[in-house]
């Protein structure tokens, strides 16, 4: 069974909290309860081995137990929130599900079959292997989500290191790489994982408080809301210890706020993609974006300023688009990086870098300057065609007070000068109508 | 040019100046006359380089909208192959742009 010694070290623990859901604590020895009565609704259901499973819900003790179940199993989990539900159809057709387990608010689940043969050939190399498995879809921030399939048990090995036993919150989504990796290093060194009802940042930062979470996983977008909602101020953080954060560039500037509003919280940058999971990584230090990724089944290589990693963990391949190995296994992850000895220092998304008259532009550098202008609550930077110079660099700005645009664009345009390269100035200016982040608390940089 | 416009030329050209000037105070450039409709926006005699055309030009598209309800792109490839440039001189991007509102007028 794949996870038997996670079930062994959860044994370690059973009286220890491992989930806070909705106010309420559930025990580890109550988790592995429930995973053994999920194995008779199981067997009920007719849900064996290779079958392709999805849970729909969220870190409640019923979809953790079931997923935890559904691996010792051998099935495939589909994991789904409700941030992709407008794909709900499009992704169980992808993944090809046969079962859908869904989860309502007050943890109480419904099964739904589907009468389908799985028939892609890598989840049946998958089955043949008689591995559990994993299908994650990334954000399609650039076009269609892509569906990663993955052998559960080299996602786990790294797991099975023992490290620190924390108390985290559980804010990075289950259907996402950075959410999988939170729950199975809380689990597999007898932490707490502490759900919250959404990701505001007073619904955030009260239960920091409550529970006096140690561990906050998070986005330079949350992180940047938080401050500016003053969120922090009106709550006892002092639990806190660590505060990682990754899945886009972080500005400069944000960083430093964080650091000045948190002074005795570790800041640490997080590094992993849904086709390779999470590597481990080392800031240089709190203040620092240089930083060093890698550790244990993991490779990494920059070749033309590009990042390429090799993962022991990665996944098998794509169910809807070709594999983005190399023969030798490689992965461009299509991430810009300045290198510094060990240490890299991420720059952005190839795909989102804006070519100005043939200079490059990066979008989080101009973003860092325009968040520290007054009034100016969040910016995203992106490109636009222009026959003269190929492209521009556009700016659309959510504001504090409401202002006049023409004012904000000499503001803008002068605050830029002094502290950028012209090309990097913004041309087109706009104002935002509502927020600009994605479900995951990621900025969405479109035109 | 003989066309006549069933937009104000006049409103046009002094958008356009008005945009100038504060391209030219934001760029720190100091002229010794006002801009006029002679002023040149690309070449050996403008004062604008190429991204401050691109500024200029965009800042006009969006002032257009405000002031005619029309949204244009007025940097394309019809601009950039026509026999005269439309950019060379505030007369000439005046001239431009009312044919365009013109023509998206009549449609």
């Amino acid at each position: 069974m794949a996870i038997e010694w996670l079930i062994e070290r959860m044994e370690q623990s059973r009286d220890a909290v491992a989930v806070v859901w909705q106010g309420a604590s559930v025990s580890y020895g109550d988790l592995i309860d429930r995973v053994a009565r999920w194995r008779a609704v199981l067997d009920e259901a007719g849900i064996t081995a290779g079958q392709v499973v999805s849970i729909e819900g969220d870190y409640s003790p019923g979809a953790i137990s079931l997923m935890l179940a559904l691996i010792a199993r051998n099935a495939i989990v589909v994991p789904l929130t409700a941030s992709v539900a407008m794909h709900r159809e499009e992704f169980l057709t992808i993944a090809e599900v046969q079962a859908v387990i869904s989860f309502d608010a007050d943890d109480d689940w419904r099964i739904e079959r589907r009468d389908i043969p799985v028939t892609h050939e890598l989840t049946r190399t998958l089955i043949a292997r008689g591995h559990p498995g994993l299908v994650l879809f990334s954000s399609g921030s650039t076009g269609k989500s892509k569906a990663a399939l993955h052998d559960f048990v080299p996602l786990l090995e790294k797991f099975k290191v023992p490290r620190h036993r924390q108390v985290t919150l559980t804010f990075l989504l289950l259907d996402h790489i950075g959410g999988i990796n939170t729950l199975f290093y809380t689990l597999s060194n007898g932490g707490t994982a502490v759900s919250v009802r959404s990701r505001d940042p007073d619904e955030v930062c009260a239960a920091i408080e409550r529970y006096r979470v140690e561990l906050l996983p998070t986005s330079p977008t949350f992180l940047n809301l938080m401050l500016m909602s003053e969120a922090y101020r009106r709550y006892d953080l002092s639990s806190l210890k660590l505060i990682t954060y990754g899945t886009e560039v972080m500005p400069e500037t944000t960083l430093r706020r964080v650091r000045e509003a948190f002074p005795h919280v570790r800041l640490q940058q997080t590094y992993g993609l849904s086709e390779l999971g999470i590597l481990r990584s080392k800031s240089r230090d709190d203040g620092s974006l240089w930083v060093k990724v890698g550790g244990e089944g993991f490779e990494t290589k920059v070749v033309d300023g590009v990042l390429y990693v090799r993962a022991k963990s990665a996944m098998l391949g794509y169910l809807n688009a070709p594999s983005p190995f190399d023969e030798e296994g490689w992965m461009n992850t299509q991430d810009m990086v300045e290198v510094d000895g060990e240490y890299i220092r991420i720059l952005g998304r190839r795909t989102e870098i804006i070519n100005v008259g043939g200079q490059k532009v990066y979008p989080a550098e101009v973003e860092s300057v325009l968040m520290q202008l007054p009034n100016v609550r969040d910016a995203t930077v992106y490109g636009e065609k222009n026959p003269i110079t190929g492209q521009i660099v556009a700016a659309r700005l959510n504001l504090i007070e409401p202002e006049d645009l023409d004012s904000l664009k000499k503001r803008v345009r002068s605050w830029c000068r002094e502290r950028l390269e012209p090309f990097k100035v913004p041309v087109k200016i706009t104002i935002a109508d509502g927020d600009q982040f994605s479900a995951r608390f990621k900025k969405m940089r479109r035109a | 040019m003989t066309t006549l416009f069933t937009i104000d030329r006049g409103v046009v050209v002094a958008l356009i100046i008005d945009s100038l000037r504060d391209l030219y105070e934001q760029n720190g450039v100091t002229t010794d006359s006002e801009p006029d409709e002679g002023t040149y926006l690309i070449g050996r005699r403008a004062l604008l380089d190429s991204l401050g055309l691109v500024t200029l030009i965009v800042d006009l598209e969006q002032k257009i909208e405000e002031a005619f309800g029309v949204a244009l792109t007025l940097a394309n490839e019809r601009a950039m192959s026509q026999k005269n440039s439309p950019f060379l001189t505030v007369g000439s991007l005046a001239d431009y742009i009312c044919a365009l509102i013109d023509e998206q007028r009549n449609v």
